[in-house]
């Protein structure tokens, strides 16, 4: 007869097999980058580094009106209940489920020339195709939703009694919010902000149909390919994953041993 | 001071009584206690004085809730801070912090404190505030049960020291007994004021008495016109004799005190069968749990006394103490 101690790890052994093949699949095409570049022959195209700075400087700038407008809405959220909840849930998921591509022909259809809104603001003198404000337009709305659920989970966290403590100790609810709710959900804010500075800086679909210039990363890597080859786009591709991905990183893996 | 205030939702509930000192509202739970004090501080929407219509950053109290709520990302000297302005506010955190005795954990975060040390930081900084009424609730709940007494009685020393009155709800008789002043809640109705020693020597209902944490309080009905009386009680299927000058057929809840529970000789009229179920002895002294039928009584036993293998048990007539029920919740 097999005893429990004797058939646990057994068990252990089998249930870690899918989950070590899941992550062997998943770490498959970033072993493909790291064999297929050229080392000694790492040279950029010409346009990568503007593509850098229009990405980094652009997916910051968006960040502006991300965090500014999305963090009122979060909190809302995470402190109201009202009656047709449910349909700005929905309208929430909806900008975040919508493909980017898609996305991308919405903003052109509101926002492009012939747009409702981008005619009156072309008269205003604001351009939002094939420019810098287009360009900012499809990260923000790209990372809006991220943020907003990502910010809005962090707040959540945060204990109603403790900003009430503060109301009760002589605080406006304003204060309340800067010195109780803010450092408490600082650590989930980061990570949503980290969240919604990548997602800008990856965008591609909504970038391409209203902002094909000015060219960032994603637009450049696709160019590259297009008009290079494949080799073209290998340097371009680390210098996103080393620019993007060390901060979420560093900040997702803090609030998943936060939760732990 | 005088409380009167009116809630309508989440629960319905009017309580209108005076503070003085430290006085303790007693109710069970869900009787909206915590309610009551949210009202108080102006957390939840109500109506009543003092402080009508302030918003809560207006109202002088100092709230307690239950677990203290400190505030996690400060040290306990910054929790006490959060309510002083001005330069010296470190200097001021760490003068109430020593009024409350934990100067020397003044750098500590809340989550390396104790419960009763964070109790005694969270009062600093509801003292700090400089309110004109202290609102505790449940404030030995989360007291480690060992120091619990001692933290007790800590803690309504500074209130004292503090000369502001306190309210502290609570459904603990330990923290009704040290009260100055005692309010009972029962069915959402404040049911008796006085000073703990008035409360228990004259419990208002058998509610109140249960509240109180006396032991032996059980249902029953009187049969008889007054000088022939004897309480029926169904949970046992016996009937006993009583004193009372209650009409034929009211139904009540009775007490008797586990010491005018005596063992009977024989199986004498108003006897009542009973079983040995559990001994519980405490610094008070030793009580013995004896089963009847589908109740239990306490009782105390004289020194020397042995129980005997199939007990009989009396009840002192005077001993036993009715309230009528009837229009009670």
């Amino acid at each position: 007869m097999t005893s429990v101690a004797d058939t646990a790890p057994f068990r252990l052994r089998l249930s870690a097999l899918p989950a070590a093949l899941t992550l062997l699949i998943l770490v498959t095409p970033f072993v493909g980058l790291l064999l297929s570049t050229h080392w000694r022959h790492f040279a950029f195209t010409q346009g990568d580094g503007a593509a850098v700075g229009v990405s980094l400087g652009y997916s910051l700038l968006s960040l502006v009106p991300i965090v500014g407008l999305g963090t009122p809405l979060a909190w809302w959220l995470a402190r109201h209940r009202m009656r047709g909840q449910w349909l700005i849930d929905a309208l929430l998921l909806v900008a975040l489920l919508t493909p980017p591509l898609a996305m991308g022909l919405l903003l052109a259809t509101m926002y492009g020339p012939y747009g409702a809104a981008g005619h009156v603001l072309e008269r205003a003198g604001l351009l939002l195709t094939n420019s810098a404000p287009a360009f900012v337009l499809a990260q923000f709305y790209a990372a809006l939703p991220y943020y907003v659920m990502a910010a809005r989970t962090a707040f959540e966290g945060v204990p109603r009694e403790l900003e009430q403590i503060a109301l009760t100790l002589g605080y406006s609810p304003w204060r309340s919010f800067i010195h109780v709710s803010l450092p408490l959900a600082r650590l989930g804010l980061a990570a949503a902000v980290a969240l919604a500075w990548v997602r800008a800086l990856g965008e591609f679909g909504a970038v391409l149909i209203i902002a094909y210039y000015p060219q960032g990363i994603p637009v450049k890597l696709w160019v590259n390919l297009q008009n290079v080859g494949l080799d073209a786009v290998y340097p371009l591709l680390w210098v996103f994953f080393l620019v993007a991905l060390p901060l979420p990183l560093v900040l997702g893996m803090a609030v998943r041993r936060r939760l732990s | 001071m005088q409380i009167d205030y009116r809630i309508e939702y989440p629960v319905s509930l009017h309580a209108r009584f005076e503070v003085e000192g430290f006085t303790v509202l007693l109710g069970a739970s869900g009787e909206g206690k915590t309610l009551l004090l949210k009202a108080i501080a102006g957390l939840i929407s109500a109506r009543g004085e003092p402080f009508n219509h302030l918003p809560p950053q207006q109202r002088a109290v100092g709230y307690l809730p239950q677990g203290h709520a400190l505030f996690p990302h400060l040290r306990a000297w910054e929790n006490v801070a959060f309510t002083l302005r001005g330069p010296d506010r470190r200097a001021m955190a760490i003068q109430w912090l020593e009024r409350v005795g934990l100067a020397e954990l003044a750098e500590r975060w809340p989550a390396s404190l104790s419960g009763g040390q964070q109790q005694r930081v969270a009062l600093a900084r509801a003292l700090a505030r400089r309110p004109s009424l202290l609102l505790l609730d449940e404030p030995t709940s989360a007291l480690d049960p060992v120091t619990r007494d001692e933290v007790l009685a800590e803690l309504i020393a500074e209130v004292h020291q503090a000369a502001i009155p306190a309210l502290a709800v609570s459904h603990d008789p330990a923290l009704a007994a040290v009260a100055d002043r005692l309010v009972v809640m029962h069915a959402r109705r404040i049911v008796q004021i006085g000073t703990p020693d008035q409360v228990y020597a004259q419990p208002a209902s058998g509610a109140v008495a249960r509240l109180l944490g006396l032991r032996n309080v059980q249902r029953g009905r009187v049969i008889g016109t007054p000088g022939a009386q004897q309480l029926w009680w169904p949970e046992a299927g016996v009937a006993v004799p009583v004193r009372t000058a209650l009409a034929d057929g009211a139904t009540v809840d009775w007490h008797i005190p586990p010491s005018a529970v005596a063992l009977s000789e024989s199986a004498s009229q108003g006897a009542i069968a009973a079983q040995f179920d559990l001994r519980q002895t405490n610094v008070h002294g030793s009580y013995l749990g004896m089963r009847c039928g589908q109740a239990r009584l306490w009782m105390q036993l004289p020194p020397g006394r042995e129980l005997p293998p199939a007990p009989w048990l009396s009840l002192q007539p005077d001993a036993i103490r009715c309230w009528p029920t009837e229009g009670e919740a």
